[in-house]
């Protein structure tokens, strides 16, 4: 295995190439993406059953019985969450660390592991607490449970503010960069995203129609783009590192 | 510089599209996105077709029409800047952005004193599925013309930029901007005019 001098700024690092060449460790992290996201579909779908969300306009009886219905797979589920929702970070630093590889400032890298790492609350793990406390107890005040399901299924689908600057600072970084790391029309993507999150603004407000929580434009539209987004993302994340030289060194 | 602008040679060109293939993913991606807003609002207009023509008759179609002449003469200033730019005149390019860029700045104006006079009657996202429709589509495409507004912006930086311009972002705040228009042309056609 042959060791070179490679110059980062002002000082001079030894990296063993031939074992940089196989990019084993990117790989690695490459391939938590598309595991962690089928981990996080086979939860909130097929376990917990907070996607598709279901309705906003049901009454408490409703509540009680969903909850008494799903209980048993919200809580191996949402246990199952607990287990994998690191791996989400994972993912997040891989793109992250491509975005510090473009020729823009190192901020829009930081930028984007915050505005996610504060969004993974309301839009992960809240939702989750909400519903195992929901199940805890199935004999509290029903009208507590009730107050579970909605705070849980707001924080799931409204919380925009995190992701919404997740996407600002994720649309500049690849429109501004010359290094070509991300094509341009990732970014432009993004700004789909944007547009998604302003519309599922009002589910604070509507209980049914369209742009409640489980409305066709408030979630199943943006659920699609995000898809679409999220698909391309996977892709160009794994074209960059094929992409990537083996002894390129990114700057801390 | 002139020689930057001007068209590539003629093999070239015959296959050459305006802007970037970037941009049009982007517009083609987004026409798709608001297709389905406009396939949705339909419904819901099928379910409840009175309230939604009562509704309508509290819209000002005078605005919505001078908002729609304003959108229309800005891409026509648009479409010229693209042929002054492309004759090597960037100069006029410029200015003629410029006034696409008053232009829209004219339709927020417009936009907003509109929702400003509804709200103030009671005509509130909340008051039936027909304004929820309304605040959030034009909402949705203000947003869209403020973004609009500052790629114009990027244009006509490019366009005073001593280097030689870049053709494809000159020409892709053009197709952008087409874009927005279209988009509204769309939502004027649905809620505005259709009886």
């Amino acid at each position: 295995m042959a060791n070179t001098q490679i110059h980062v700024g002002s000082s001079t690092r030894t990296v063993n190439v031939a074992a940089g060449r196989e990019k084993l460790d990117l790989w690695i992290c490459w391939w938590i993406l598309p595991v962690f996201y089928t981990f996080f579909g086979l939860i909130f779908v097929l376990l917990a059953h907070v996607m598709p969300p279901p309705s906003p306009g049901l009454s408490v009886p409703q509540i009680l019985a969903f909850f008494h219905a799903h209980a048993t797979t919200i809580k191996i589920g949402f246990a199952l969450l607990m287990g994998v929702i690191g791996l989400g970070s994972i993912s997040n630093g891989l793109v992250a660390y491509q975005m510090k590889r473009m020729s823009v400032s190192p901020v829009f890298a930081y930028g984007y592991i915050a505005t996610l790492a504060v969004g993974a609350l309301p839009g992960c793990l809240f939702c989750a607490i909400f519903f195992l406390a929901a199940v805890l107890r199935p004999d509290r005040n029903p009208h507590l449970i009730a107050l579970s399901y909605d705070a849980a299924l707001l924080t799931f689908v409204g919380s925009l503010g995190c992701f919404l600057a997740n996407y600002c600072v994720f649309a500049a970084a690849v429109l501004l960069d010359k290094n070509q790391i991300f094509p341009k029309w990732l970014g432009y993507m993004a700004v789909w995203q944007i547009v998604t999150e302003l519309l599922a603004a009002p589910v604070f407000i509507f209980k049914k129609g369209p742009f409640a929580w489980n409305g066709a434009i408030a979630f199943y539209e943006g659920t699609v783009i995000f898809g679409i987004f999220l698909t391309c993302l996977i892709l160009q994340v794994r074209k960059a590192i094929e992409l990537q030289p083996a002894d390129e060194l990114v700057p801390d | 510089m002139l020689q930057d602008l001007a068209p590539s040679p003629p093999t070239a060109k015959a296959e050459r599209i305006l802007g970037d293939l970037n941009v049009w993913i982007f517009v083609l991606g987004d026409l798709v996105f608001f297709g389905a807003y406009y396939v949705i609002y339909m419904v819901y207009r099928h379910q409840e077709t009175r309230v939604f023509l009562a509704s309508q008759q509290h819209l000002s179609l005078i605005a919505g029409t001078l908002n729609t002449m304003i959108l229309l003469t800005s891409s026509r200033f648009v479409a010229l800047a693209i042929q002054a730019a492309r004759s090597g005149d960037r100069e006029r390019a410029r200015r003629l952005i410029a006034y696409s860029w008053l232009l829209g700045v004219a339709f927020v104006a417009i936009k907003v004193s509109e929702w400003t006079y509804l709200i103030s009657h009671g005509f509130t996202l909340t008051r039936n599925d027909f304004f929820m429709f309304y605040f959030m589509l034009t909402g949705v495409h203000l947003f869209h013309v403020i973004l609009g507004l500052a790629v114009l912006v990027v244009v006509m930086r490019e366009l005073r930029s001593p280097e030689p311009s870049r053709s494809w972002i000159i020409e892709s705040g053009a197709v952008y901007w087409h874009m927005v228009d279209l988009l509204w042309i769309g939502i004027f056609a649905l809620l505005y005019l259709m009886r």
